[in-house]
Formats: C-alpha cells, structure tokens, sequence
C-alpha cells in the first residue's frame, strides 16, 4: 500500500512518472492534445464570461447612466419634484422617443432618437467620430444631431449633411461610436442624439407612447449612496408607475444573455472534453497493454498494483497540469479577441484577468474528465499477473468496471454535472443536457455493439474485401465501438445544432417575411390617422392596411397581490407585467387569435373592464379565467376582469396584443394608433411619402428588422457551429489515436495477407467497406437523435414548425465521411505495404 | 540450519474443481541457507511452478510454505511483496529488463522498491563487477543477450536477498555466455551467502549445485 504521506515514496513516484514521460511521451500525445484543445475551449469561454460580468460590475454606474436612474414613461417630472433632486446632487434629463430621420432621395428610416442635456452623460463620454463632434449637439445657433454609422450608411449622408427629424432640418454633427449607457439600438439598430434644447425648441414629438422621459443623478456625496437612493425613491413615491434602476441593474439584461449563451458555450465544451476522455480511455489502456510487461516485472520485483497506479495517474496528472495551464493562459487572453468581435457601439472594453480562481475552475473540470475516463484503464493494471513472467504469456487487459470502480465513476459524474448545474441560470437545461448526453453515449456504444452481434452471424461472403473488413470490425480490437461513439456524439451535435440553426433561418428568411406586414406604424395620433388611412390609400388602393387602437398601461395586481411579488424575472412571460404595456381593445374576437378557454364578452357595458389575455402568458403567469387583474392606465388603477384566453402568434409580425379589453369600457380613455401596411408598391416610396405628409408618424420596416436579426443569428450560429466542428475534430483525432494504436496488429494482419496474395486494391476496398459500414450505422442512429433533438427544441421551446433540409444534412454526413476517412488512410499509411523482414525476425 | 525456503506436501492445480489439472502433488523439500540447489525434470513436470509459489507469485491449492520461517500461503498481495522485496531476487528466462530504462536505472529499481533511495553508486559498482562499467547509461536494446542478462542477474542480486530463484537463467543464451553467467551467478551467490533455487535444463549446470531436485509429473523423484 503507498502511504499518501511517505515523502519518499511520492518523491519516487514523481521521479518514475517524469522520467516515464519524458521517454514515452509521443505515445501520450492523444492526451496531451485532446485535453489542450477542449480545456482551451472552455478557457474561452470562461474568460469571456468572467471579462463581460467584471465589466459590466465595474462600470455599472456608466452603464446606467448615474448613480440612479428613473424612468417616468411619457409625462416628464413637475418641475418641483426636477428641484427637490436637485438638492442632491447633479440631475440629467434625457428623452428616448421612436421617429423617423430622412434625407434627400433616400427613404426615412426608423431611429431611436436621444435628446439629451449638457449633462449627459454623468459617467463616462460620448465616443464620437470625428473627436469633439459630441459637443457640437448642444449649440444653439443650428440645430445638430449625432447619427450611427447605420443611419450614415442608409441615408448616405456625411458629416456637415442635413437630415430631417420629424419634418425639422438637422445638420450631421458627426457620428456617434458608442454612449457609456446601453442603447440597444445604438447596437442593432439606428440611433442618433441631439440635445434637448433642440427637441424642446422644436416641439417635437412622436405623439404618444413610444415616448419615455427618463432622470439620472450623480449624488454630491456619494459615499452613502444607499441612504440617498432611499430618499430619491422616497421622493417619487407619490407615482408608483416610475421605475428606478440602480447601476447594479443596468447590466443585468445583457448579464442573463451572457449568461445563457456562454452556458451553453460551456456545454458544448465539456462535450469536447468527454470527447477527449474518450480518447484518454482508450490511449491508457494501450499505454497499460504495451508495458503488460514492464508492469509484471515491477510487481515481481515487489511494487505494489497501488504505487504502479499511481505513478501512471500521476503521469496523466502532470500532462493534465501543463496542458490547463497553457490552455488557461492562450484562453485569458480572449477577451481581446472579444472585443474586436463586438459591436463597438456596445461601449464595452473587455480586460483580461488572470487568476487563480479561474485556473482552478479549468482544472478543476479537467480533473473530474481525467479520472472519469482514467480510472477503468488505471485499474486494469491490477489484472497484470507477475506470474505470466514465468509463461512469457500475457493476455491484454480491458476496462476494469468493478462495481466500486462503477459507484465512484457515478459520483465523479455526479459531482462534474452538479458543478455546471451550480453555475448557471439554467439548472433544468443543464442536468438535461447531461442525461441526454450520457444516455447518448450509451445507446451508441450499444449500437457498435449491435453492429458487431448483427455482422457476426453472417458467415458467406464472395469478396475478399468484405471477408477481411468483417473480420476487422468483429475482431476485439474492432474501431467500431470507438468510432461509433466519438464520431457519433459530435454528429449528433453538429446535426442538431444545424437543424435548430436552420429552421430559425428559414423562419426569419421566409416564413416571417411571407406572413408579416412590409411596413409597422408605431404611434399615430388619432386625429390623424382617418387622413393618413385616405393618403396611404391614394398612393396604392389595394394596399392592405389594419389600424388597432392602443393605451399605455401597466400591471398593479392579481387577485390583489402586487404583481412582482408572484413574478419572478426568470419567467418567461414576465415581459407581459414589467414596465409598461401597450393594450388594445375590441369589440369582437380576431379571427387571428382564437379564443381557447372561456368566452367572448357582450357588446356595451361600459362600467366594468374585461380582459382577454394571450393563452401562453397566463399559463405561465398562473392565471385563470374570472381572475382580476389591476392595471394602471394613465394614473389610473383599474381592476378588470380576465374572462378568455386566445392564442396569439407573435411571428407573422402583424398586430397582436397580449392584453385586449372590451371596447364599451376603453372607449373612455385617450388613445392612439398603431398600424400595419402590405402593398406591392415599394414600402420605400409609400414610406418617404408618408413621411413628408405626416413628419410625425414613424414607421418600421420590416424586412430591416428581419435583416438585423438575420445577421445577428447567423454570427451566434457561425460560432456554436465552429464549436461543434472542434468537438468533431477531437472526435477525429481519438479515432485516429485508436487506429494508430491498432497498427502492430493491423500490419501484421496485413503482412499475412500479403505473403498469402491479397493485393492493395482489396486492403483499401477492405478498409473502406470497414468504414463505410461503420460510418453508415452511426449516421442512422445519430440523424435519428438529431431529429428528435431538434424537432423538440424548435416546436416546443422555440415553438416553430420544424422542417427536415435534405441538402444541408447530406452536405454535413457527406464532408464528415470524407474527412474521418481521409484522415484514417492517413493514419494508416504505414501499413499499406508491410515489410516482411521485420516480421520473420520478430521485431 | 534454519530452512530458507520449506515445502510441506504442497499442491498446485488450474482450472475446474470437476477436472482439474494438477500440476505439483503433495511436494515436500526444503533449501537451506546459502546452499545450492537446482531443479531438473522434463517439460511440463511443474519445475518452473515450484519457483513461482516460491516467489509467492503463485498460491499453493494445499499445503504450507514457508520463507525463511515465514508461512507465505494465504498472504495478501502486498505482504507477500514486501517478503519478495527483502527475501528474494528473481532471475528470468527472458531478462524482463525495462525496455526504456538504463541499465544502471533497471538495478535501481530493486533498491527503490526497497525503499533505498540514492543508491546509484552501489547500483553502478555492481555493474561494474559484472563488467558493465561501460554499458551503464545504455537501454536493453542496446545490450547483447549476455549483457542483458548479467544486468538481470545483477537487479537480483543489488538487495542482498536471501534467496535468488532462478528459472532457466541460460535458456537464451550461447554456451559461452551461459558458462560465464553461472559462474557469475555462483560466485556471488557464495560471496553473499545467499541460497540459490535454479530450475534448467543443463546437466552440466545441475552437476555444479549443492543439490538436485528431479522433479516428473507433478512429484520428487
């Protein structure tokens, strides 16, 4: 037994496995790669993670924009209240509205529009391009406006240009590269700034809802900064309806996105590294078998099966210490790499950081593979008999999965799933993708299994080539059950994962398109939405034109208790009760939206308010029919009724509402309009011609928006992509360790056939009758965990319609077959042509 | 004399309790100390089994054997190592030198197991006696036959055993080199007052020993 403590015995140990490596190494490089490449990947994406949450923690007060922000909707604070926080410290005042920029020739185009004051912004600076063109916003000699890049390029403009803002000319000051705050926008879309005075020497405005005062404050004295959030919200408590963020808020959108994606990034890599665990399994127990002897002369010599274990584990443990160390170092720099891949308009300048924590965290996850996967070969030494010495006859060992061996591996498992659960949101997904992968694993092992079972009843053959490929594939040291589950596995990956990515595609590219409208007004006054119904119609009289008239409201209450108390932020319908929401009302049921739980109230009653809620929110929010539900609308609170459910697709981008209430009963309140267009004349003509009639209407276009989140999917799709082909490299490189493995026996078999007349052309046909025999079981079985994988991640999570491409599957089966095969010729070369000399000699 | 190695009526057998196959019935002898015993019989008698439950890499199906005074049937694996560590050295047939050690480090090995560290002085004096002073650093590949041997005998030999079972220890060698290994062998068994157990298949060799064992189908003669 080795004592842990005995110094000696562990210097001894550190002696052997060093000098061990240092003579045997290329034999270990499987290990060495495999572990460097998926530790790299995880180092990645670790290192990204932890740069963006330091970021976003370390300048949270940019990204909000002051110490405190409030946000009021479309009524701006009385003056008195601007006073009293004044005495605070520093007030910036900012209004966000939709609205239309154009220029000459070119057709508007839909713009979130900044209007700040010479305050802004009270943390961090406006980066502008050319340098100082920021200050340029605030003269009040010519009305100026900072554009995006976006803007610059739909309108072609330059700096010094004129542009027009709801009818009112405005010169190009210079572009705006990115504000300390986030703008979204500012992001994925057009965005511009111009300064207050401007917007409220012009009077402009959208005219309604999409409209939104918001105050920030930088406190005089910001060492008791709790106190004086205290005494802030204490001042507006008089309107519950303003929201408050605090700098730890703003990021945590962006954080949850990072969050999710980089979860998932971690998943598909710990993929890799279960991958390469494989690949450590199998090169072990090589590694076991080629030194059967050595190993049996130890034990004769007195060594213990204990100490040998130890010294080979040690030996992987070293690998595993320079490969994660090298990995973590190469991955702490990605957030360098980050940064020239995000939008510049983010404002985000990741560092990268270095720590011990984070080393640990990649090494942890490496150790946890290592003994996996090292554990069944490392035990198999205590199979080597020193007596076999004595008969010069030694059996080569397998796997050892003793029950002990069986419960520790449970728990290893255990422990490296409980620790990704631990780490993230999205716990339930997490321990799913685990089963899911393990059950995986198995049922391919069990299909190698099958293959083998199936090929050796039959007997007959006519060919050569198929007579010495079953002969490979039923032999012990077969390819098929290794093959079958690393190729299998980041098939299966890059299947699913390309069929998720393509449905989406082809969702945003033609599904959408085909249903939804080519134009989306957003907020039209009432007053003049029967004239610019006329105008529009004058233009194209066919055009299909839907107008819905809407409020702003927000969510008080159910059943008499404050909405956040029963909704959590994980919610995936929370949207539906934060913040404010536009509702609709009418008389009769959309046809669109068919009711599916209770029923359609009777026209009049003016006096009560009943509510139609979209079916999927109420589920999720807990909600049933005959529930009340206490809305603000316009300072308001107002309880209703829910009295239906309806079924609402969202995708066709037409107008849906999730809260409708009766018409008798909204007929009462100040409204405006929102509407949708389709119409075979050019959405840019009617568009600029819209605008110039009617400076305040603002309108999308649709297929613009469709085409940002194209090109934000298809960068997120590039990049899962890229990590499912890295998974199925390390998949490749452990098939080709095992081929390479194999040679000794190969080569012989193939000298045998050889002195007995088999020529080359049967070897290869031999080989790739092997291959293709292989190739095609698993493809059968991981094409059908594919399907299934991604036909209940897009109908039940994304809720699409999924669709089978024939094209892109057999382009992904196709190259993967080309390349697997191609690289095991490589591996094999060296046993094309065996030499016979060698043989007779027995060397 | 105390005995170094006593078999009392120890039997050896494979396979299944139905139709086993007995390979020692009921032997009985002991070696005593610093003598010289070798072991002869026809192929498959069970001469090489007799070195193996000696060694205590084999166990007996009956009886008792004792090393030294020490009974060594029904052990467990690591006390049986620890009495092979201090009482024995084993020569093989086929070397088993460590393909990717020197022979200087091939001689540690022993030592190292025996938990006596920095021993590489001792190691290479021994060599050397072998006269293998300028074959120290080379790995077993690039030894002769002869050479290799002379390394085994020597990683026999570093811990000063008791007892040095030998199977076949010229099996693969020349005449010349086989003549030469044994009176190595014997001469520093003598020196080290060791016993020396020899299974082989050379009269001329048995002829030389204290003792011989004639051992056929399983029995003494």
């Amino acid at each position: 037994m080795v004592k842990l403590f005995d110094t000696q015995q562990l210097r001894l140990i550190n002696k052997y496995a060093i000098r061990d490596f240092s003579r045997s190494y290329k034999k270990l490089w499987v290990i060495a790669s495999t572990l460097f490449i998926s530790l790299l990947l995880l180092s990645l994406t670790f290192s990204v993670k932890e740069a963006l949450n330091n970021e976003i923690t370390a300048n949270s007060k940019e990204l909000l924009g002051g110490d405190i922000q409030l946000s009021t909707g479309i009524d701006p604070l009385p003056d008195l209240i601007v006073d009293e926080l004044k005495t605070l410290g520093v007030v910036s005042t900012a209004i966000e509205l939709a609205t239309m920029v154009s220029s000459i020739d070119m057709a508007p185009v839909f713009t979130e529009l900044r209007a700040v004051d010479d305050h802004y912004p009270l943390y961090g600076e406006i980066v502008s391009s050319p340098p100082g063109s920021a200050e340029k916003i605030f003269s009040t000699t010519k009305p100026m406006v900072l554009i995006n890049e976006s803007i610059q390029n739909l309108l072609k403009v330059k700096v010094g240009d004129d542009v027009l803002i709801m009818g009112k000319t405005f010169e190009v000051a210079g572009l705006v590269v990115s504000v300390p705050d986030i703008a979204e926008s500012a992001v994925f879309g057009e965005f511009a700034i111009i300064g207050k005075a401007s917007y409220d020497k012009f009077e402009l405005s959208s005219g309604g809802s999409f409209l939104d005062y918001e105050y920030r404050l930088k406190f005089s004295n910001p060492s008791n900064a709790n106190e004086q959030n205290k005494i802030v919200e204490s001042i507006v408590a008089y309107d519950d309806t303003i929201e408050t963020r605090l700098p730890g808020e703003s990021g945590q959108r962006l954080g949850r996105v990072i969050d999710n994606f980089s979860n998932f990034l971690n998943l598909v890599s710990v993929s890799a590294m279960i991958i390469a665990g494989i690949g450590i399994s199998n090169t072990l127990l090589s590694f076991v078998n080629q030194r059967n002897t050595s190993i049996a002369v130890k034990k004769s010599i007195g060594f213990s099966s204990n100490f040998i274990q130890l010294m080979y584990f040690y030996e992987i443990i070293l690998i595993l210490i320079t490969t994660s160390i090298i990995a973590y170092l190469f991955g702490v720099f990605s957030p360098l790499l980050a940064n020239e891949l995000l939008p510049k308009s983010l404002g985000i300048d990741l560092q990268p950081t270095v720590s011990l924590i984070g080393y640990l965290n990649i090494f942890f996850i490496g150790l946890l593979v290592v003994l996996i996967f090292s554990i069944p070969s490392l035990y198999s030494i205590s199979e080597i008999k020193a007596v076999a010495l004595f008969r010069n006859t030694f059996q080569p060992v397998s796997l050892n999965f003793s029950l002990k061996n069986i419960v520790l591996l449970f728990i290893l498992v255990v422990i490296l799933t409980t620790y990704f659960v631990l780490q993230t949101e999205q716990k339930f997904y997490t321990v799913l993708y685990f089963v899911a992968f393990f059950i995986t694993m198995l049922i391919f092992y069990g299909v190698s299994r099958l293959l083998i079972s199936f090929l050796k009843k039959f007997h007959k053959f006519s060919s050569n080539g198929y007579r010495i490929a079953h002969r490979n594939i039923i032999a012990k040291k077969s390819l098929a059950p290794i093959m079958t589950v690393s190729l299998g596995i980041g098939l299966t990956l890059l299947l699913t994962l390309s069929f998720v990515a393509n449905n989406l595609k082809q969702e945003i590219s033609d599904t959408i398109p085909s249903m939804a409208p080519d134009l989306f007004f957003v907020s039209i006054d009432r007053d003049i939405q029967p004239d610019l119904e006329s105008f529009i119609k004058s233009i194209d009289p066919e055009v299909m034109l839907e107008f819905s008239p809407m409020a702003s409201a927000s969510f008080i209450s159910l059943n008499g208790t404050p909405i956040e108390e029963l909704v959590s932020e994980n919610n995936r319908s929370a949207w539906v009760v934060r913040g404010d929401r536009r509702i609709s009302w009418s008389e009769k049921p959309n046809p669109d939206n068919p009711i599916i739980e209770g029923e359609w109230w009777e026209p009049g009653n003016e006096n009560e308010m009943f509510i139609s809620m979209d079916s999927r929110a109420a589920y999720d929010l807990g909600m049933s029919i005959n529930d009340k539900i206490t809305l603000n609308i316009l300072g308001r609170d107002v309880t209703g009724t829910i009295k239906n459910f309806r079924e609402v697709d969202y995708r066709d981008i037409s107008i849906n509402f999730a809260i409708i209430i009766n018409k008798a009963f909204a007929n009462k309140l100040p409204y405006e309009y929102i509407g949708t267009l389709k119409s075979d004349v050019s959405s840019n003509d009617i568009l600029a011609r819209v605008v110039e009639q009617f400076p305040n209407v603002s309108a999308i276009k649709v297929d613009r928006i469709l085409s940002q989140v194209s090109g934000v999917l298809n960068k997120i799709f590039i990049a899962v992509t890229g990590i499912s082909l890295i998974v199925i490299a390390i998949g490749l490189i452990v098939i080709v360790s095992a081929v390479l493995v194999q040679t000794t026996f190969r080569r012989y078999n193939n000298l045998i056939y050889k002195i007995l007349g088999v020529d080359f052309p049967t070897i290869l046909r031999a080989m790739t009758i092997e291959f293709v025999l292989i190739y095609l079981t698993l493809v059968f079985f991981a094409l059908s965990v594919a399907i299934a994988g991604s036909y209940l991640i897009v109908e039940n999570t994304l809720q699409l319609t999924w669709r089978f491409d024939l094209g892109l599957t057999l382009w992904i089966l196709l190259t993967t077959a080309l390349v697997s095969f191609v690289m095991i010729l490589i591996a094999n070369k060296s046993i094309f042509s065996p030499k016979v000399y060698p043989l007779i000699r027995n060397e | 004399m105390n005995a170094a190695i006593q078999f009392n009526n120890v039997s050896l057998s494979y396979g299944s309790k139905v139709d086993p196959v007995e390979v020692l019935k009921g032997i009985n002898f002991s070696v005593s100390s610093e003598e010289i015993v070798s072991i002869i019989g026809p192929s498959g008698s069970g001469k090489t089994s007799i070195i193996m439950l000696a060694s205590g890499l084999e166990t007996a199906t009956e009886g008792s054997i004792k090393i030294n005074s020490q009974e060594i049937v029904g052990l467990k694996e690591n006390n049986l190592s620890e009495i092979r560590r201090k009482n024995i050295g084993i020569v093989f047939q086929s070397f088993y030198l460590i393909p990717n050690l020197t022979a200087t480090e091939n001689v540690l090995l022993s030592l190292e197991a025996n938990q006596k560290y920095n021993q590489e002085e001792e190691a290479k004096k021994l060599l050397s006696e072998f006269g293998l002073s300028h074959r120290l650093d080379h790995l077993p590949s690039e030894l002769s036959g002869g050479e290799q041997q002379r390394v085994a005998i020597a990683r026999a030999l570093i811990n000063k055993p008791k007892i040095i079972l030998a199977d076949e220890p010229t099996g693969n060698l020349d005449s010349a080199n086989s003549q030469s290994m044994m009176d190595l062998l014997f001469e520093y068994t003598k020196k080290s007052k060791t016993s020396l157990v020899m299974v082989t298949h050379d009269n001329s060799i048995a002829e030389r020993c204290d003792r011989i064992i004639e051992i056929k189908d399983g029995q003494i003669v």
